[in-house]
């Protein structure tokens, strides 16, 4: 069953089309990535998931459900974090999801919330005023708020945003643990290509209203069928030069002794053989594969070659 | 949400500040300046005024309860986290309802208190019955005027939050709180009986005099009643305005 399915979603504000009849669906414990530059309309979709913002067209699902008919229903299965909203800051955490235990109506709440508070590692900080947590604390408060009602659908907006990389490695280790736990659905938007990677099953990347690209983080990768070849050589710079043009490699000079070789990826054993075979001393060789942030950067700049 | 209310009126001087210290300030003020009154008045008047200054506290702490409890979230970021929470429109006015109706009676205990013992003004001469009926029908149009002004901030953001504190005072002069209608200029007193707090205070000075109030209960009931149920779907109007143009998720940034 789809926990949640979209279909033909369009928003119209005034003559801008933020959102250009969208089609996608989430299966059960499945972590898909809605990805793009910003403007894309991922911020917009996940505010007419949410039903903050009424959809021009279109429709939304939740567990077969029609949101626009049930919206208390799927409400009240499904959470939402993001790193641009807060508890309420003079509360207490422990008063904030006291608050939210009793609005999605969650039965032994006082054993609930002290489960998460452990689990989370927040049993110090839980009497703390929630202005008064740091930035990491306010992200692991705000996940035990998206777990309290054991949503069966999570949508998280960049949860990791303006986090440092410890504790932003530490809130993805906690999606992962909690996946282990129990096949948990999520929606999760983040501009962090290398978090996506590690987390999301599968990527929908959108520019500018539309779905421009659908697959699985490696699928998407290798759409882009080339590869950088960076070589350090002692000396022959011009050998190396004709041989390039020679060859008809795209290829950039760093500087005297670095070269950056842009081509096939089956192509480089070759290059580094012929290279070899002229007498060309290489110090280094790194050979540099395409990144889902290479297809971002493809797809929002819109260029062939992404490797700059 | 009460325990949203009670958690975040703990924590908030400025609560404790607007919904008791400052109404509290303002009974001792109009007090001593009804007492400086019965010299010259008659105790009558002077009663008139206090009760009137007393009475309209319930108004305005029904009506701020709406707004600023809004707004208490706006500026915390957390209004997107309570409407994502599976709480109906109807759940959430009500709420409202109930909050601005407890303040406004633990406001209107504690002025009376304040009254009885430090200027000798007796609430409760005007009929444990009739207190009550003029509670509520405040209580009502308070709660009202505040949805109007949630759907108002709700539809144009912060930029308008500061309805929720000044503009029932606006309207404050034309509803004869603290005067007989009588005393407005013609044009004004055609305005006026368009408000139901108006016929209140009108109950409120025939029943120190010991008249019958009940034909003005009887319109301040049937004003309040048409006075709800406009502010509600004006409020409905506004939120699904906001929802459309994108304004109510902008609300918080």
């Amino acid at each position: 069953m789809a926990m949640l399915k979209v279909k033909n979603l369009y928003k119209k504000f005034g003559e801008f089309i933020a959102v250009d009849n969208i089609t996608f669906d989430i299966k059960e414990g499945e972590i898909l990535g809605l990805l793009g530059p910003n403007g894309a309309g991922k911020t917009t979709t996940i505010q007419m998931l949410l039903g903050i913002t009424t959809p021009t067209n279109g429709t939304i699902h939740y567990f077969e459900k029609d949101f626009s008919v049930y919206p208390q229903y799927c409400l009240s299965q499904l959470n939402f974090t993001s790193a641009f909203n807060n508890l309420q800051g003079r509360n207490t955490v422990w008063e904030n999801l006291i608050v939210f235990a009793n609005l999605y109506g969650v039965e032994n709440c006082i054993t609930k919330i002290k489960k998460l508070v452990t689990h989370f590692e927040m049993d110090d900080l839980v009497y703390k005023r929630y202005f008064d947590l740091s930035t990491g604390q306010k992200t692991r408060a705000n996940f035990i708020k998206a777990l309290i009602n054991d949503p069966k659908i999570i949508l998280m907006d960049e949860p990791t945003a303006s986090l440092d990389p410890d504790i932003a490695d530490k809130t993805l280790t906690f999606i992962e643990e909690l996946r282990k736990e129990r096949p948990i659905t999520i929606l999760y938007t983040s501009h962090n290509m290398s978090e996506v990677t590690r987390i999301c099953d599968r990527v929908i990347f959108m520019d500018k209203g539309k779905v421009v690209a659908e697959d699985t983080p490696l699928g998407l990768t290798k759409r882009i069928q080339v590869a950088q070849l960076r070589l350090t050589f002692n000396d022959k710079k011009e050998v190396i030069v004709e041989y390039l043009k020679k060859e008809k490699l795209d290829h950039r000079f760093d500087d005297g002794h670095v070269v950056f070789i842009t081509t096939e990826e089956k192509a480089l054993p070759k290059i580094i053989f012929d290279l070899s075979k002229l007498g060309i001393w290489m110090t280094d060789i790194e050979v540099k594969k395409p990144t889902l942030e290479h297809v971002f950067l493809q797809i929002a700049r819109g260029e062939k070659y992404v490797f700059q | 949400m009460m325990f949203h209310e009670i958690f975040i009126t703990r924590h908030s001087f400025e609560i404790f500040n607007d919904i008791i210290l400052f109404p509290l300030f303002s009974i001792i003020v109009f007090g001593y300046m009804t007492l400086y009154l019965v010299g010259s008045t008659g105790k009558i008047i002077a009663d008139q005024v206090l009760s009137g200054i007393i009475l309209w506290q319930v108004i305005s702490i029904a009506q701020y309860s709406v707004g600023v409890s809004c707004l208490w979230d706006v500026w915390s970021r957390n209004l997107t986290n309570i409407f994502i929470s599976p709480i109906s429109i109807k759940e959430y006015l009500t709420f409202f309802a109930i909050s601005g109706t407890i303040k406004g009676f633990i406001v209107l205990l504690l002025s009376s208190i304040l009254a009885f013992f430090v200027f000798h003004l007796n609430m409760l001469s005007m009929g444990l019955i009739n207190m009550f009926l003029m509670f509520i029908n405040l209580a009502v149009f308070g709660f009202s005027f505040g949805v109007v002004m949630l759907g108002l901030i709700i539809r144009f953001g912060t930029r308008v939050a500061a309805f929720a504190w000044g503009l029932i005072n606006v309207f404050q002069p034309l509803m004869a709180v603290i005067y007989p209608v009588a005393i407005l200029p013609q044009p004004f007193r055609s305005i006026s009986f368009l408000f139901a707090p108006t016929y209140v205070f009108e109950a409120m000075r025939k029943s120190l005099n010991g008249q019958n109030i009940i034909s003005d209960i009887e319109s301040a009931v049937a004003l309040n009643i048409l006075f709800l149920i406009g502010a509600v779907i004006f409020f409905r109007y506004m939120f699904a305005k906001s929802k459309e143009t994108g304004q109510f998720a902008r609300l918080e940034g």
